[in-house]
């Protein structure tokens, strides 16, 4: 195999930035979380929660995201076509250009120039350098995956492809606007026909750089750390077919009681609740791969990783067709309870599949073992138990903000002012910046684990694949 | 419903005929064997 020629620089690099901007991306949401209890931690103009927000956000999804993406897809690609990367120049100035994007954003949002479009907050000089770092990125993959030595494509490779094509289609439809100065410009859409273009774009952007590329990774690194092949490779086929077919049509589950036509509406619900079977196939897949390997959960690290993330992958599957029934939407739309369910989907299933697959990957691109297990293990229960406080907190915020607002007199007048539903938040909001904490520190050890590794980690001896996570 | 919602409609139902003949030709008996020889191989990339 010609080990020697894969190009392991750039997946370290990726490895490194998207750690840097994961954790600027958690901190500053910590500092959010925090001011929305003491707002007198807000200092204007720029150190506010409204300037803050969409730097958490982004860094989260831009940042951490699509750096593990960057770093997890440059490393599969090469090992799955038994080929090293088409171009190396090509990789390098995607690293260049990546971070020169992550920066313009976070400068840009700090200054308070914005789209107000949430996830495409950025103006469109910054749009147009998405646009060409996204093609230097997917081209550099295809043309990888065009010259591979396997002709049949593993399912890892299928998620890739629909990753790139997707993303890059949603982004240039959702980004058409036309600029009236440097920082300032207009959608090309207006009123209904803007929000549906745009949460066509937003819950697509959830498919495509939330969903496909962790399955991408799930697909890969679950079969490599536990030695023995996926389930059903045919399934995982029509899992992926299934997935695509179905999510395009569900992005106007966001704007259910909107004025957005109804049958949009319903169509929208129909595919939404339609979307479990895919999304479960996945699950199962991976379950069913565990057969007789269940004892790995206590062995190896990285499976408890996997597993964990995939579980909250099922039940954030579950959970979404929910939301998507109109009845059910009514009660928690507005509410607290939507970004329980999007910090289970980030903080859950998204970082848990991240974390194992740069674990995975550090020894054979560093050529060091791991530097402490124990302190991975210590890693996984706090970013465990510090999403499920985050989660299950605001749920529970959720469903008592949903109660109050909908509290009526028998006079028909509302039992609760917006200021009483919004005190009765406060020990909701607390309990959520106390599980960010702990998150936080998880994140903090298992960068501190990384850089102990580079530095001190001894040298690898085992690269098997199933001694690779071995506790 | 105008004309243009029967193409939204009509575009999702071609889709869904693709989706199912890529369901007949996945789990046709004559192409088990290649279907699943993909998560054997990645196996060994090492
Ligand atoms: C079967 C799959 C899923 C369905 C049907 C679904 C459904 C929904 C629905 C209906 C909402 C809107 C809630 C509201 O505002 O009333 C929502 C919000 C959201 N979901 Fe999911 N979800 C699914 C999976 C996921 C996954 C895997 C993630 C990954 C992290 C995710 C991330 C999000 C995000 C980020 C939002 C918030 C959008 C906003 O800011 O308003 N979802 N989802």
């Amino acid at each position: 195999m010609e080990k020697q020629n894969y190009n392991y620089a750039i997946v370290r690099s990726f490895v490194i930035w998207s750690l840097i901007w994961g954790l600027v991306a958690v901190l500053v949401g910590v500092i959010v979380s925090f001011q929305m209890v003491e707002p007198d931690l807000n200092f204007p103009p720029y150190l506010t929660f409204g300037r803050l927000r969409p730097i958490h956000t982004n860094a989260g999804i831009y940042g951490w995201g699509v750096g593990v993406i960057f770093a997890t897809f440059l490393y599969i690609v090469q090992r799955l076509c038994k080929t090293p990367l088409w171009s190396d120049k090509l990789a390098k100035f995607q690293l260049y250009f990546f971070n020169a994007t992550i920066i313009a954003s976070a400068v840009t949002l700090l200054l308070g120039y914005t789209t107000s479009k949430e996830y495409h907050e950025m103006e469109w000089p910054i749009d147009v350098m998405i646009v060409i770092l996204w093609v230097a990125f997917g081209l550099n993959i295809i043309m990888t995956i065009l010259k591979r030595k396997d002709e049949q494509m593993y399912i890892s490779l299928w998620y890739m492809m629909a990753s790139i094509v997707g993303v890059a289609i949603l982004f240039l439809v959702n980004a058409a606007a036309e600029p009236v100065s440097l920082f300032k410009s207009y959608s090309a859409y207006a009123g209904t026909n803007d929000a549906n273009v745009h949460w066509w774009f937003g819950h697509n952007a959830v498919a495509m750089a939330l969903t496909a590329p962790p399955l991408a990774m799930f697909y890969y690194f679950l079969p490599k750390s536990t030695g023995v092949p996926i389930y059903s490779h045919r399934l995982s086929i029509i899992a992926f077919w299934s997935l695509i077919f179905m999510y395009l049509w569900t992005g106007a589950h966001h704007l259910l009681w909107t004025p957005v036509p109804d049958w949009i509406q319903t169509l929208a619900m129909g595919f939404s609740v339609m979307l479990i079977a895919p999304s479960w196939g996945s699950v199962f897949n991976g379950y069913l791969s565990m057969g007789g390997q269940w004892h790995q959960m206590r062995e190896n690290y990285l499976v408890k990783f996997l597993i964990l993330g995939i579980t909250f992958y099922g039940l954030q599957t579950l959970q979404g067709p929910m939301q998507a029934i109109r009845t059910f939407s009514a009660f928690i739309h507005y509410t607290d309870w939507v970004p329980a369910h999007i910090h289970m989907g980030t903080m859950g299933w998204v970082s848990m599949i991240s974390f194992a697959s740069i674990y995975f990957m550090i020894p054979r691109i560093w050529d060091r073992e791991i530097y402490s297990i124990p302190l991975a293990n210590l890693q996984f229960w706090l970013i465990l138990v510090g999403q499920l406080i985050w989660s299950i907190s605001l749920w529970v915020a959720g469903v008592l903000q949903a109660g109050m607002w909908n509290a009526m007199n028998s006079d028909g007048s509302l039992t609760y002012t917006f200021m009483e539903t919004m005190v009765e938040m406060y020990p909701y909001w607390w309990a959520r910046a106390f599980g960010g904490v702990i998150y936080l520190v998880g994140l903090i050890i298992f960068i501190y684990n990384i850089y102990m590794t580079v530095k001190k980690g001894e040298p690898t001896a085992v690269t098997t694949a199933t001694a690779e996570g071995r506790a | 419903m105008d004309l243009a919602s029967f193409v939204y409609l009509g575009v999702t139902f071609g889709l869904f005929v693709i989706f199912v003949l890529i369901v007949i030709r996945t789990y046709n008996k004559k192409n088990k064997d290649k279907g699943e020889v993909a998560k054997y191989n990645m196996l060994d990339d090492d």
